[in-house]
């Protein structure tokens, strides 16, 4: 099964939480969505791009504000960001 | 898909003729003498088309054809979608998120051109727009679809609300053409009679 970036942000969003700044790691995101570690990594890179998720220098990562926001939207799959 | 394909002349188009076999449309008309009423029907026609309390009789002896549409071409005439917006839909689905800077990147766009198209399939109440709060500070502009079902309602709705123009644009050809003819009796019908027409 393809791990999609949507799929890696809803992850995210169930793994961390953006106000409390609770954050994961790569390796349990990649465990967790039975892929490897660098389809996750260019995943979130997209998604840091959009500003949906927030990585550390430590390796951690969490959803951002804006990322728990979109996914509240309830969109289907074509989502752009344009952010400033 | 490159400019040149979608640019097709219409001389390089393929033609094709209504097939009343082929279940994709059917074309009705009502038999009633002096009573024009045709009709175009997608998908199941039940109740079935009547007109004058008559059912009406599909259509089985059509012998002109006409190009085959290209679907960039028909979103181009009826949407003023621009191949650019296609190409920024068709590059998102199933891929996105995406920024825009990414979708800039991919499509060869720049990334004012990316902002304004998707501005336009707004317009177009093809995508919504909405602002999300950024943890920076401001906001951050998100294009994202309408609900699937709507949105095939609201283009194939547009498109018989173009097509419903375009008939009655032909009609009025028609009778342009007539009204002519009884005006200028000795006169043969100009090549390209429309244009002639305009030009007076």
């Amino acid at each position: 099964m393809s791990v999609t970036r949507r799929s890696v942000l809803e992850q995210l969003a169930a793994a961390t939480d953006a106000t409390r700044r609770e954050t994961t790691t790569f390796e349990a995101l990649a465990t967790t969505l039975d892929t490897d570690e660098p389809t996750v990594e260019s995943h979130v890179d997209g998604l840091t791009a959009c500003e949906l998720a927030k990585p550390y220098p430590d390796g951690s990562v969490r959803i951002t504000i804006t990322g728990e926001e979109l996914l509240a939207l309830d969109t289907d799959e074509l989502v752009v960001v344009d952010s400033p | 898909m490159s400019d040149q394909n979608s640019a097709r002349s219409n001389d390089e188009r393929d033609e094709v003729q209504y097939d009343p076999n082929s279940g994709r449309y059917d074309i009705y008309e009502c038999t009633v003498s002096g009573c024009d009423n045709v009709v175009l029907v997608v998908g199941s026609d039940d109740p079935p088309m009547s007109c004058h309390d008559q059912l009406m009789e599909r259509v089985m002896d059509v012998e002109m054809s006409v190009n085959s549409p290209d679907v960039r071409q028909v979103l181009l005439q009826a949407f003023g979608l621009p191949k650019a917006g296609l190409d920024i839909c068709l590059c998102v689905i199933g891929e996105g998120p995406l920024s825009a800077n990414e979708v800039a990147e991919q499509l060869g766009y720049d990334r004012s051109t990316v902002t304004r198209y998707l501005n336009k399939l707004v317009e177009l109440g093809l995508l919504r727009r909405s602002e999300l709060n950024r943890e920076g500070g401001g906001v951050v502009k998100v294009y994202h679809s309408i609900d699937l079902e709507r949105m095939r309602r609201e283009t194939l709705i547009g498109f018989y609300a173009w097509a419903g123009e375009a008939a009655a644009l032909i009609e009025e050809a028609n009778l342009t053409k007539q009204d002519y003819l009884e005006k200028n009796p000795d006169q043969e019908l100009p090549d390209v009679f429309w244009e002639s027409f305009l030009d007076e």
